[in-house]
């Protein structure tokens, strides 16, 4: 799976407070979106395009657990997010709701803001297309790559009913 | 094998798992609270509709509102009512208490459980030797409503051990506070952690409870206290008692051990932005502060209030500062009743607030205007999350807060 588009820049231990801050959290998904990051970057939610990448640094995504706050990244229209590391809750939502999302250590490095990176999540490998220069992490697991293809897990879960509904384990 | 696999083992139906394997496990236990529960049953309406076949496995409890103040969030609260009515799943309603606090009491974690929920701190559920995750609404409402179960990769363990004995009025979420700062924020993602060593073995069960709470915040994925004669007698308490068989780790030591020696560590406070900007309290203390609160995931145990009334024995709040209690359950309060907790804090300035998860993310109290602070035994101090994202949290333990309260400003605790 790959991904090519212009980047945005956010720093490390974003926690998801900042990308759904808390009265927009009974909103609609468009509504976050439009708000999504907007404390940190006022100009992120007003001019980001379908197919844009976001680079953050470490433990990108912390603090609550809920689905929200990459649904509401997701509802921009971003091709993928690429990060130093994410909290596991927000690496694992990504993925659930259908956004690809890579762990390349030294990403932040080597992006520059509006460059255009190419990322692919089969390799784990990320290039920018200015400098050239790029980086590489572990690539997403296959489990995680089959949910994204089925559309995210509830799309694979319909899709695979054997996966979760087999013969109980006790 | 260690708790985790174990447990995974077992729920997953194989004999054996390794770390980085992706199993998938049967799940004991859902836990949500009324935001989660929201999102989750919406997603499950709109794209699952599947029957529930175990609502018993699922437990929601109101505790970001204790009564809604505005029509949107009175509609949110109907709304979960009326599934938790047609799905069967239990319900505690406003006024039942924190989340994990609720749940614990009334038995609906037991050692050895898989549990699961969207609150990010539900791995404090290690405290009883569960193995305790969060997972996003989407994990809920495809894998664990429909089918009881839900995909894990194996984390790697590693071992916490602390040594020593604090010197007098540290306490252990100062300890707790200080661990974060140490380890590093994100610094164990995808981890699992043990924590261990004579430090923890001493601790009660409410004060252990402190430890896997930081977990998140180190990036862990879960963490646990290896069930013990405490942990045994805490859950024999409890509604439905200790479960006849329960898997234990066989003793085997983690791939790594960090070990810490909590000797010389002095009261803490986190400061703002993150919580593993902890600092000595001397380092920040003479900081305004206009709002004391004793709540959240980590406060409001009873241990929290008696603490605040020997601190305020014989003194008032300080004119500056709202001092906000917020009893962690229905069952503390009554104990903070019966102990003469709450006329002795009433009458020394403080005002009492519903069981409840108090000002977590200010959904209906504590929220603040910009250049205001807090000082608090909450679990979290991210800008925004309590109003203005020019207003400061910090947090603290029970003993620093009540002495805040006193002061109108961050100061220590008179050693006892």
């Amino acid at each position: 799976m790959r991904f090519e588009g212009k980047c945005w820049i956010f720093g490390d231990n974003v926690p998801t407070d900042r990308l759904v801050k808390p009265q927009y959290v009974f909103e609609p998904v468009e509504v976050m979106a439009r708000h999504v990051l907007e404390d940190l970057d006022p100009d992120f939610p007003l001019n980001v395009a379908p197919g844009d990448i976001v680079v953050a640094g470490r433990h990108f995504g912390q603090s609550s657990g809920r689905a929200i706050a990459t649904k509401a990244l997701q509802g921009t229209g971003i091709g993928c997010v690429v990060a130093e590391s994410f909290a596991r809750t927000f690496y694992r939502n990504c993925f659930e709701v259908g956004l690809p999302a890579l762990e390349v250590p030294g990403v932040t490095a080597l992006a520059g803001a509006g460059d255009v990176l190419r990322a692919d999540l089969t390799t784990g490998a990320v290039t920018n297309t200015r400098t050239g220069a790029t980086a590489s992490g572990a690539p997403a697991d296959r489990f995680l790559v089959e949910m994204l293809e089925a559309g995210g897990l509830i799309a694979l879960a319909a899709g695979r009913p054997e996966l979760f509904g087999g013969a109980r384990a006790r | 094998m260690n708790l985790v696999e174990k447990i995974l083992a077992r729920a997953s139906g194989k004999p054996s798992v390794e770390p980085g394997e992706i199993v998938i496990a049967e799940v004991d236990m859902l836990l949500m609270h009324d935001l989660s529960g929201y999102l989750t049953s919406g997603v499950y309406d709109k794209k699952v509709g599947l029957p529930i076949p175990h609502p018993e496995r699922t437990l929601m409890v109101f505790d970001h509102h204790y009564s809604p103040p505005t029509e949107q969030q009175a509609d949110v609260l109907h709304h979960n009512r009326e599934w938790a009515r047609r799905t069967g799943i239990n319900l505690l309603d406003c006024g039942s208490g924190n989340l994990h606090h609720a749940a614990v009491r009334g038995g609906f974690v037991k050692p050895g459980m898989i549990v699961v929920g969207s609150d990010s701190h539900t791995p404090v559920h290690g405290a009883l030797g569960a193995l305790a995750v969060a997972l996003g609404n989407d994990s809920h409402a495809g894998t664990v409503l429909p089918y009881s179960k839900a995909w894990f990769r194996v984390p790697e363990t590693v071992g916490i051990e602390l040594h020593g004995v604090p010197r007098p009025g540290t306490t252990p979420r100062d300890v707790a506070l200080w661990l974060t700062a140490q380890i590093g924020e994100g610094a164990m993602n995808y981890k699992a952690l043990e924590f261990t060593g004579p430090y923890v073995k001493q601790l009660g069960f409410w004060d252990r409870w402190l430890f896997p709470l930081l977990c998140v915040d180190l990036g862990a994925k879960c963490s646990y206290v290896e069930p013990d004669e405490v942990t045994e007698a805490f859950v024999r308490a409890l509604p439905g008692g200790l479960p006849d068989d329960f898997p234990r780790g066989d003793g085997g030591e983690a791939a790594s051990v960090l070990r810490f020696d909590v000797s010389d560590v002095v009261p803490q406070v986190a400061c703002p932005p993150t919580v593993g900007n902890a600092k000595a309290v001397s380092d920040v203390a003479g900081r305004p502060v206009d709002y004391a609160e004793l709540g959240g995931h980590g406060g409001g145990r009873i241990e929290d209030i008696r603490t605040a009334a020997e601190v305020l024995r014989g003194r008032t709040v300080h004119p500056r500062t709202r001092f906000n209690i917020v009893p962690s359950s229905r069952e503390i309060f009554a104990q903070a009743v019966r102990e003469g907790l709450v006329l002795a804090l009433h009458e020394a300035g403080a005002t009492w607030f519903p069981p409840s998860t108090g000002s977590n993310q200010a959904i209906n109290m504590g929220a603040m205007a910009a250049g205001e602070a807090m000082v608090s035994t909450h679990a979290r101090n991210f800008p925004g999350r309590n109003g203005s994202t020019d207003a400061e949290m910090y947090l603290a333990s029970a003993g620093t807060v009540a002495a805040s309260a006193a002061a109108g400003e961050i100061a220590e605790r008179s050693t006892p």
